[in-house]
């Protein structure tokens, strides 16, 4: 465990400091990045692993406890996976809070930004998984 | 507010804890059939062999801590190749929803030489006596580089029955220009392809030259550049590519799949559409 704590975190500071260069499939245009969108206590429908992008599908229920369904995006299978995300990180059934950059056209889309696990542990997108929508893992790929 | 040290810092010891991986992960069994990005090659292995390429190398974004690249520096665009830019919609200005890349819409070839600068990882040099062949991670990609000594095709797109037809990936010849430098010439490119992710095109009469400089036996460099009278007022760079040597030659398997882009897009990239402003901006 120790072993593994130390090369995640010799990834992520590592790989920080390295010049490396800004990819990405496509940019954060069409998302507001000024807020993420909390999605307390989701449920997960889908987790789909695919390219371009693996796909969250999850149920909120919002105050007036109408179910919203949302779909959101996240960083490549590539790249996820080089900060620790796989095809089995969510899976249907899951209860979770999803912090979610909302499409600007208001539509329940958006770009992942980080989930929030029952016991507090946190997994964050690559590209904007960082608190102010930046990068949380620095240059890995798109 | 934040400590100005505090990336200095972070980076410091991002690079002694890496430099501490080889020797924790040495105790970890490791699968010879996968890749793993955080195992690097170590310093740069020593000289570079003399006329060697052969092998299976990391790049931008496969996450083997390649240095960063340079991008393309297009000059002024004859009045034909402003036209053709125009009319492209990258997808990085216009989002999934709203470009009309063909690669983004439908996994259509990206073609070179935009398959060397875009979504460019992993890639593997092989060769025969006469043809050194590239092989590329992302959608599998082939290309074939002639080395016998012929000399590029002048009839590619022309009309005739021995006109020949233009290709994905053109029409390759390749030479040792000394021990390290292998360069290889390519025209014959196909029209519908973009020469670059952000749109600029190409002609099919284009000439285009890469020179992969291989600086030791660890690093290889490879610098792009586009000749297309046409379109363009003059030769340009299409960028700098740095790559990594691989310790295990392992690569994992990264391609783009029609299904999926339409299931991704249907569900999420055209919903969430493009960014508003992307049409009011100059292209």
């Amino acid at each position: 465990m120790k072993t593994k704590v130390l090369m995640m975190a010799g990834l992520f500071a590592g790989l920080a400091a390295i010049d490396a260069p800004l990819f990405a499939h496509h940019g954060a245009a069409a998302y507001d990045m000024s807020k993420p969108v909390v999605l307390k206590d989701a449920r997960v429908t889908e987790f789909l692993w695919i390219n371009p992008h693996p796909l969250i599908k999850a149920d909120y229920k919002d105050e007036q406890g109408k179910v919203q369904h949302w779909t959101m995006e996240m960083g490549s299978t590539m790249s996820a996976g080089l900060i620790g995300l796989t095809r089995t990180t969510l899976a249907y059934g899951d209860v979770v809070t999803l912090y979610v950059w909302q499409a600007k056209t208001r539509v329940p889309v958006g770009r992942f930004n980080k989930v929030v696990f029952v016991d507090g542990s946190t997994m964050r997108d690559t590209q904007t998984g960082a608190d102010d929508g930046g990068r949380a893992d620095t240059d890995v790929g798109r | 507010m934040r400590n100005p040290y505090t990336g200095a810092i972070a980076g410091v010891a991002g690079v002694l804890l890496l430099s501490a991986l080889p020797a924790a992960q040495s105790t970890t069994a490791r699968s010879p059939w996968k890749y793993y990005p955080m195992e690097r090659a170590i310093g740069d292995g020593g000289p570079a062999p003399k006329r060697d390429l052969t092998g299976t190398w990391a790049g931008p974004g496969s996450g083997a801590a390649v240095a960063r690249g340079k991008s393309e520096t297009p000059p002024p665009l004859t009045p034909l190749g402003k036209q053709l830019y125009e009319r492209n919609k990258p997808i990085g200005k216009y989002s999934p929803g709203g470009t009309n890349d063909p690669h983004s819409r439908y996994c259509d070839p990206f073609g070179f030489p935009q398959n060397m600068t875009q979504e460019i990882r992993g890639m593997t040099f092989t060769t025969l006596p006469n043809r050194t062949f590239i092989l590329l991670q992302y959608m599998d990609v082939w290309r074939e580089v002639w080395t016998d000594g012929r000399t590029l095709p002048a009839n590619v797109g022309g009309r005739g029955r021995d006109a020949l037809d233009p290709k994905y990936n053109g029409y390759s010849v390749g030479h040792w220009e000394d021990d390290y430098t292998f360069v290889v010439d390519t025209t014959g490119l196909a029209e519908e392809t973009w020469a670059t992710k952000s749109g600029y095109p190409h002609s099919v009469d284009a000439h285009v030259q890469e020179r992969f400089h291989r600086d030791s036996r660890n690093d290889l460099t490879l610098t792009i550049t586009m000749d297309d009278p046409k379109l363009y007022t003059r030769p340009f760079s299409l960028g700098e590519e740095h790559f990594r040597w691989i310790p295990n030659q392992q690569l994992d398997e990264f391609t783009c799949i029609p299904s999926q882009v339409q299931q991704y897009l249907k569900e999420l990239g055209d919903p969430a559409g493009s960014d508003p402003s992307a049409a009011r901006q100059p292209n």
